[in-house]
């Protein structure tokens, strides 16, 4: 039994705050998180928490019929409630952070690589003839493109017999223009994302304005300003996707480590392992496989997403190539969060076809959202694991046996624990 | 970019209420920037910016659509980030309904002081300047940024000259809070007043209600600044009506209409319920035949125009334009 500690449970993963009070050996706060019938939350803590150190528990995880910025609205007022009514901390534990991933930039697909090529073309043959770097009135912009295309007369003709006008042209420093990543099919639908929205239709529609590179919002600082603001003493949370987020942060932030899980799930789950490679699905993941593949001292290899378009109407071609042999091996796969599943399906898709004999995804977040139950389904993948960091009763009876949860409430517990009592919880980072 | 065109009206609608932007940008004359919000598939809000917000003065119009308070005020908070982010030179939040506006007091132990929360949220966003409508004055001093509280008064008062001879009104304030919303009202009209006193065991629960004042023979007009459930307002008017009312009619400012509202509404002895649209009303006005809505978006667009060119806007707390 731990003294003079509350653990205040969200909506979002009930199941958790259970095990997690269980392992503590202690009730849950009583508490009301409902809606008002206008869709306000409506939050009423029946348990004192008068100089009590409060841990909050909320995952960033909307389904089930439940909302993820109503989750994230509830724990900033829970916050914010426990703040008012005197408790001597309150710490946010959020197994996933909401907001924590870039979302994917829309021109990284057309604008930049293209960028690149057009200017590792002009440099063969530039001449002192050549466009000068600012743009300057009555120089045609197009004169610096060498490889014989007229571009403005293409942009002319794109816009006549495209009446929308979808292709809009981009200028850039050194005077060229081109082709811009704000076309008609807008920047969800083509193959290869990580990000699925809801209702992609609205997309299609929409357009920046000419000259304008649209950009999206990042909102993980805002999340980290937000939970502060509301007054947040201490934040708990495992395997951010951006390591940086923690310094968004003004309080402390421990980020957890599910990697000591699903080592010991290797260990013990995977035949012969030894024999077995690791695999980072993209190039960004690479430090967090291969800090796993040299503790067991296995095999490590790299898949790279290729965004390099060949030609200029050949944009948004991604194309994947792995790094490594993996010809008649078991590979394992892994990476921190699952969310639409493409990386992940794709990612064995390849290994199937270099020879692998079965494939194993290991990830810490299993968020499984839109069509990615029925990708993974469909996939070349023989077995996903990953933890309850969200709630994953339903994901496992869709997926049924091809699904494994791993339990991280010891974990959390044992932070809450160590943290409550100002032990140190650098031991967690290398538990085994 | 000539001088003059620099440090423009931005106006950046949320998804809650199209409608109201759509309105108050053409009583400005600009278009609605080319922005768009949606929800990524794991439901994370993504908000992409189309044009340059660099240096210019934006006002992003969002509204609390009924039953999606939270999604609305998380897209406004990363909406006024974004801008932020963007270098935008000021940014103002015209939220013609403000969220949680009623749990602004912490009236029993460990309630959440929400309507602070949220203040202190839109400044941690990187809000320079709020516009609103009705708010309670108490919970305008939870910013520490200037607050433009504009009113339905003067909206209520040009409908109630147009609609009715003003000798024949009684103005009734269905609770005592609200009693200096109507008595204001009142002596703008030069009419008699009355009070309705409730108790309210709990929320959204309305308990006995007495009437203070005289209503027999007259047209008793209801004045609050929310119809929610509407429990509140069917049941004063069924009080007005039992001491005598010849018709009763409510003027609300913020038509929140949740629940079983319009069905209440619907069967209930109160012949008009005329609300303002800050808060997106949907088909609630074809399923009700007796709700009639105010247009406030020439006080928003007013108010803004007025913000931006530096000039006074106390005059809209007097005067609705046309």
């Amino acid at each position: 039994m731990v003294r003079n500690i509350v653990v205040l449970g969200g909506n979002s993963h009930p199941a958790l705050v259970e095990s997690l009070c269980n392992i503590l050996g202690l009730p849950a706060c009583n508490r009301v998180l409902t809606k008002f019938s206008s869709g306000e939350s409506r939050c009423e803590i029946q348990d004192s928490v008068r100089g009590k150190d409060v841990y909050i528990i909320q995952t960033g995880f909307g389904g089930n019929g439940s909302k993820l910025n109503d989750h994230f609205m509830d724990l900033c007022i829970m916050i914010s409630a426990c703040k008012t009514g005197s408790a001597r901390r309150v710490t946010a534990v959020l197994p996933l952070f909401p907001y924590s991933r870039q979302p994917d930039l829309p021109y990284k697909k057309s604008g930049a690589p293209l960028f690149k090529a057009s200017s590792e073309n002009g440099k063969k043959d530039y001449t002192f003839d050549s466009v000068p770097a600012t743009p300057a009135p009555g120089v045609p912009r197009s004169a610096g493109f060498v490889n014989g295309t007229d571009i403005t007369s293409r942009l002319a003709k794109t816009s006549l017999t495209n009446g929308t006008g979808s292709m809009s042209p981009v200028k850039q420093a050194n005077g060229d223009s081109f082709f811009h990543g704000a076309n008609g099919q807008g920047f969800a639908t083509p193959g290869f994302t990580t990000h699925d929205y809801e209702n992609g239709s609205h997309i299609g529609a929409f357009q920046a304005k000419p000259g304008y590179k649209q950009w999206v919002a990042q909102a993980g600082t805002l999340v980290a300003n937000l939970l502060t603001c509301a007054g947040a003493d201490h934040v708990i949370t495992m395997d951010l996707h951006d390591p940086q987020v923690q310094g968004f942060f003004d309080v402390p932030v421990d980020n957890l480590y599910g990697r000591p899980l699903l080592k010991r799930y290797i260990t013990t789950h995977i035949p012969n392992y030894k024999e077995a490679v690791i695999i980072s699905p993209d190039a960004g993941g690479a430090k967090r496989a291969t800090a796993i593949a040299d503790s067991l001292g296995m095999d490590f290899a790299l898949i790279h997403k290729e965004r390099r378009p060949t030609k200029i109407t050949d944009r948004q071609n991604a194309s994947m190539m792995l790094v490594g042999n993996v010809t008649d091996r078991v590979c394992i796969l892994i990476d921190d969060l699952l969310d639409t599943g493409n990386t992940i399906t794709r990612a064995a898709k390849l290994l199937k076809k270099e020879g692998a004999t079965t494939i194993y995804a290991l990830l810490t977040h299993g968020v499984f959202s839109g069509d990615a139950i029925n990708r993974v389904k469909a996939s070349a993948i023989d077995k996903v694991i990953v933890t309850n960091s969200v709630p994953q009763d339903e994901h496992k009876a869709l997926l049924g046996s091809k699904l494994d949860v791993l339990d991280i409430s010891p974990i959390f517990a044992e932070a809450i624990r160590r943290v409550h009592h100002g032990e140190s919880i650098s031991v967690l980072f290398n538990y085994d | 970019m000539s001088a003059e065109m620099a440090n423009e009206i931005k106006l950046i609608s949320g998804r809650s209420h199209p409608e109201l932007s759509e309105k108050i940008a053409k009583r400005l004359g600009i278009e609605v920037a080319r922005t768009i919000s949606l929800n990524y598939s794991n439901q994370e809000t993504s908000f992409t910016v189309g044009e340059s917000v660099r240096d210019e003065d934006v006002f992003i119009v969002q509204s609390t659509a009924t039953g999606d308070v939270n999604e609305g005020l998380m897209e406004l908070l990363i909406m006024i980030s974004a801008c932020r982010t963007a270098s935008a030179r000021r940014i103002t939040a015209v939220i013609p309904n403000f969220p949680y506006a009623r749990q602004d007091k912490k009236d029993k132990s460990r309630a959440p002081i929400s309507a602070r929360l949220v203040a202190n949220m839109l400044q941690t966003a990187g809000a320079n300047h709020i516009v609103t409508v009705d708010l309670h004055a108490s919970q305008v001093s939870f910013f520490s940024v200037p607050v433009d509280n504009l009113y339905a008064e003067p909206s209520f008062l040009r409908y109630i000259r147009e609609n009715f001879k003003t000798e024949d009104c009684v103005i009734v304030s269905p609770d005592a809070g609200g009693a200096k919303r109507a008595t204001s009202i009142a002596d703008h009209l030069n009419t008699a007043f009355a009070l309705i006193h409730k108790e309210r065991p709990r929320p959204n629960v309305v308990g006995r209600m007495v009437l203070v004042g005289n209503v027999e023979d007259k047209i008793a007009i209801l004045v609050d600044d929310m119809a929610d459930t509407c429990g509140t307002l069917v049941k004063a008017a069924a009080v007005l009506k039992e001491n005598g009312a010849k018709s009763v009619l409510a003027l609300v400012t913020h038509g929140i209409l949740s629940g079983n509202a319009i069905e209440t509404l619907n069967s209930s002895v109160l012949e008009a319920l005329v609300v303002t649209n800050t808060v997106p009303l949907g088909d609630k006005v074809e399923r009700c035949p007796k709700l009639r809505v105010i247009d406030i978006s020439p006080t928003l667009a007013e108010a803004i125009r007025r913000t931006h060119n530096g000039e006074s806007v106390s005059y809209l707390f007097n005067h609705a334009p046309v």
